[in-house]
């Protein structure tokens, strides 16, 4: 008796965290992004904290950080966060198109696919890929968001319980950002030939699509409304919120996240191995 | 009656405008092996690729045992070794052959259990721990054909099992389905018509995409006007061909090759022929090398008339 559909989306997503964490490969990876995160800790991040904290009230009086586009850090309570907040919704979707880029490509082209096929559906191998990513993306969210409590607590110890809520707030909202960014490249994926070209091809789109739908919605503002279709239309905006409001924005990433699921599915189903 | 293996009905497929595979018709039933063979481009990759699902027909009915390619209900029923696929880079030959085991259902325990199984089956137990890039070209393909016999499928569809592999490899290979065809039925690929030959019973013969219509027998038991392959050693070609045709019950003698000649006769008129040719070649002191019933599969499938 063959698995089910869920119990091979379990297991196809194990081997791809298994890819992630304990493969050579990834673990180059995980070094690699621990060097960078450790480097924004504690240089920028750190600095512009101790900043917000030490010289809260010259540096509002003087409207800084409205100055420099930042102006919501200062409505975060606690001032790490704040900071993390608008590094991460720079970094993570960058490293989500990158992370992403190889969940089907690169193994169609190998070959490797076939023997899967044999043994699972294609939409197992394409939601087991994808939800496997997306684990491995929610794990580095949570380590650098928790990376930013302990900065926090070791400034001050007594924010323990006042920063877990923004510890939880920027971790569901940061991977409720990266949801459609993994979903476009898994749809890309499905497609093209290696993990460069998912890369080349998600920058182009993006870029085109952003800039298409803007300059079509600056004629005929009606047309404003496509701009949704856009995976991350909704980050300026949320560097624009803080705490739980941020979440009023999440419709945008799950919808967006469905119809590129639905369109790498349709993909998949009608590649050829 | 049981159920056809395989059926397929008025296949065909079009690769951006060429025809691959057209209006292919046929039925297969589980038992011996059965050999696919071709020119290059006749569509025997094609047709293996739609039958494992990897590829979706333009238009025609396909089903094994009764179901889709690619079904779920053919998880473990049905396996293949893909021409020039190869396994992951990044995880060890076991890891993977475990997880494809998991795939078709197996606990942990048992799944290790099996990759440990079929890696021997192929003698590359040692090999099990080892990153399928350090293996040799051999190897790898009989890892391919490891997996292809995880969870001892009814059908396994194999392209091109021998191409490129050594005299040893080949006959490992052939050993393999030998010993497995009892339980599984085996679709082979293959340029090399003497290995299919030797294990198949049944040839399907594909050319430009079109399927000749009739299933090509290895074995002629029924047949009233029969062959004798002969293969001698340096021998004059018109003298044998003369005295050849003068035994009685020869209808035709032919020179294919050199020094290959195919005896064509009543085997009514003369039930013993081999033992007249023998004598024949004695009484003239020629040398042979070989004597087989039957043409070779080469002089069947392409040179018949």
């Amino acid at each position: 008796m063959h698995p089910g559909f869920f119990n091979h989306l379990l297991l196809i997503s194990q081997f791809e965290l298994k890819r992630g964490f304990a493969t050579r490969r990834g673990i180059l990876s995980l070094l690699t992004f621990a060097v960078v995160w450790c480097v924004i800790l504690l240089y920028p991040l750190r600095f512009t904290a101790d900043l917000l904290v030490q010289e809260k009230g010259i540096m509002q009086g003087s409207g800084f950080f409205d100055f420099i586009g930042l102006g919501s850090i200062q409505q975060w309570p606690i001032a790490e966060f704040g900071v993390f907040w608008h590094f991460a919704l720079l970094i993570f979707p960058v490293l989500s198109i990158t992370l992403a880029a190889d969940q089907t490509c690169s193994d169609r082209e190998r070959g490797t696919l076939r023997f899967i096929v044999l043994r699972s559906s294609r939409d197992s191998i394409f939601f087991g890929r994808f939800m496997g990513v997306m684990v491995i993306q929610a794990l580095l969210i949570s380590a650098s968001a928790l990376s930013t409590f302990a900065l926090v607590l070791y400034r001050d110890a007594a924010l323990f319980s006042s920063a877990i809520p923004d510890l939880l707030v920027v971790t569901v909202n940061l991977i409720l950002a990266v949801l459609p960014f993994t979903a476009m490249m898994a749809a890309l994926s499905a497609k093209v030939k290696s993990a460069r070209q998912a890369t080349v091809w998600a920058i182009l789109i993006w870029t085109f699509l952003a800039g298409i739908i803007s300059g079509f919605a600056y004629y005929l503002p009606a047309l404003a409304f496509f701009k949704f279709l856009i995976p991350g239309y909704q980050l300026s905006g949320l560097a624009e919120l803080s705490g739980w409001k941020t979440l009023q924005l999440a419709y945008i990433p799950l919808l967006q996240s469905l119809v590129l699921l639905a369109l790498g599915r349709w993909i998949m189903a009608r590649e050829a191995l | 009656m049981s159920s056809p293996i395989i059926y397929c009905q008025q296949l065909n497929h079009v690769y951006s405008g060429n025809v691959a595979l057209s209006n292919v018709t046929f039925e297969l039933d589980a038992g011996e092996p059965i050999g696919l063979v071709g020119p290059n481009g006749a569509g025997k990759t094609t047709l293996l690729s739609i039958l494992t699902g990897f590829l979706h027909p333009t238009s025609g009915i396909v089903r094994l045992f009764g179901q889709l390619p690619g079904a779920t209900q053919l998880i473990g029923k049905v396996s293949a070794l893909p021409q020039d696929a190869k396994l992951d880079p990044s995880f060890t030959i076991i890891e993977q052959l475990v997880f494809y085991a998991r795939l078709q259902g197996l606990t942990t325990q048992q799944a290790s259990l099996e990759a440990g199984r079929v890696l021997e089956e192929v003698s590359l137990k040692e090999a099990a721990h080892e990153k399928p890039q350090v293996l040799s070209h051999g190897m790898a393909k009989r890892v391919a054909i490891a997996q292809a016999m995880i969870g001892k499928p009814a059908l396994i569809l194999l392209d091109e099992p021998t191409a490129g592999l050594d005299p040893v490899n080949v006959r490992t290979v052939r050993t393999i389905i030998a010993e497995q065809s009892t339980a599984t039925t085996f679709i082979i690929s293959s340029h090399d018509l003497a290995e299919l030959d030797r294990l198949c019973q049944h040839i399907l013969l594909l050319e430009n995409g079109i399927l000749k219509p009739e299933k090509i027998s290895i074995h002629e038991q029924q047949a009233a006007t029969r062959f004798i392959t002969l293969q001698m050693e340096i021998a004059p070609a018109p003298e044998v061909i003369a005295k050849l045709q003068a035994l009685e019950g020869v209808l035709q003698v032919t020179n294919p090759q050199k020094n290959e000649f195919i005896v064509e006769y009543d085997f009514d008129l003369q039930p013993q022929m081999d033992l007249q040719l023998m004598q024949c070649i004695n009484t003239h002191h020629w040398q042979y090398r070989q004597l087989s019933h039957g043409k070779t599969l080469e002089e069947k499938l392409f040179f018949r008339g």
